[in-house]
């Protein structure tokens, strides 16, 4: 379980394999296209917990607001998070 | 001048460790549960100090969060390998069964314990299942503008392959006693949820 096959979003844990994956299909960009910006960087944390809770309302039929607050117990244990999420 | 070699041999020296320290967790969680995996036996199963845990996990906590997103991550890299650019439902659904048995034992602990976790254990595995969620409605989508399937509310269908494989993870004991429930089961389950598809 060590060997990493491909890099994982930095933001929500996505693994990023096709070149549409990262973020404005930068294969060097630590961000999922969900997370990043086209430039590669990181957009603002509201537009992240939304766009992960709507991931979980639109494939699992999971409730807008306990969908929310699984997004956000997702991002605070993520790196680019884990400072700033509480 | 001053070597940069030293700092370097550090910083692989400590990513080492706290790599040992993973693996070693992992294999306490595949043993004995999360309830079992203590710092110290971590720290055993490791031969490390107990306290070199927490050089590189301040609490228990952060330690079995990143234990939880291995699996995930494990999992997640397993179902993309497998699948082609445009797989059909039954890809999809060999994939998930082929992550699911390369993980069983300990993603079936995971799954019994996973109310005791932190609140991102939980919020991982739903990501790990939206992932499963995304890839089969992608795949019964195809298949609906094709023809070949009939008609059904994705989220359901994706709930009922879900919920199928994790009750029979959750009771492994009860529906193959001593060996891999997916191996057992997995092809009937497969064929279950493409019945409920078809035409």
């Amino acid at each position: 379980m060590s060997d990493q096959h491909c890099p994982s979003c930095g933001s929500c844990g996505f693994p990023m394999r096709e070149r549409d994956d990262f973020a404005g299909g930068r294969p060097d960009a630590r961000y999922c296209s969900t997370c990043g910006n086209d430039d590669g960087t990181l957009r603002p944390f509201d537009e992240v917990l939304q766009a992960n809770a709507d991931y979980y309302v639109r494939q699992q039929g999971v409730d807008p607001a306990a969908a929310r607050e699984l997004a956000r117990a997702l991002l605070a244990s993520m790196p680019a998070w884990k400072h700033a999420a509480a | 001048m001053q070597s940069t070699s030293h700092p370097t041999s550090r910083t692989l020296q400590r990513a080492a460790t706290r790599r040992q320290l993973l693996d070693a967790g992992l294999r306490v969680v595949a043993e004995c549960g999360f309830a079992g995996a203590t710092t110290a036996a971590i720290a055993q199963a490791s031969g490390k100090a107990h306290g070199t845990v927490f050089v590189h996990f301040r609490t228990r906590d952060e330690l079995v969060e990143e234990l939880v997103g291995e699996i995930g991550s494990a999992m997640s890299n397993r179902l993309s390998e497998t699948t082609s650019s445009e797989p059909g439902l039954a890809e999809v659904v060999d994939a998930h069964l082929a992550a699911l048995a390369e993980h069983e034992v300990i993603y079936a602990r995971l799954l019994d314990e996973l109310s005791t976790l932190p609140a991102s254990a939980r919020a991982r595995v739903f990501a790990l299942q939206s992932g499963i969620g995304w890839r089969l409605r992608q795949a019964y989508e195809r298949a609906l503008a094709r023809g070949e399937v009939r008609a059904l509310d994705p989220v359901a269908l994706s709930n009922t392959w879900i919920a199928l494989t994790n009750h029979h993870l959750l009771n492994r004991d009860l529906f193959a006693p001593g060996a891999s429930v997916i191996a057992a089961r997995g092809a009937s389950l497969k064929s279950h949820l493409l019945d409920i598809t078809r035409r």
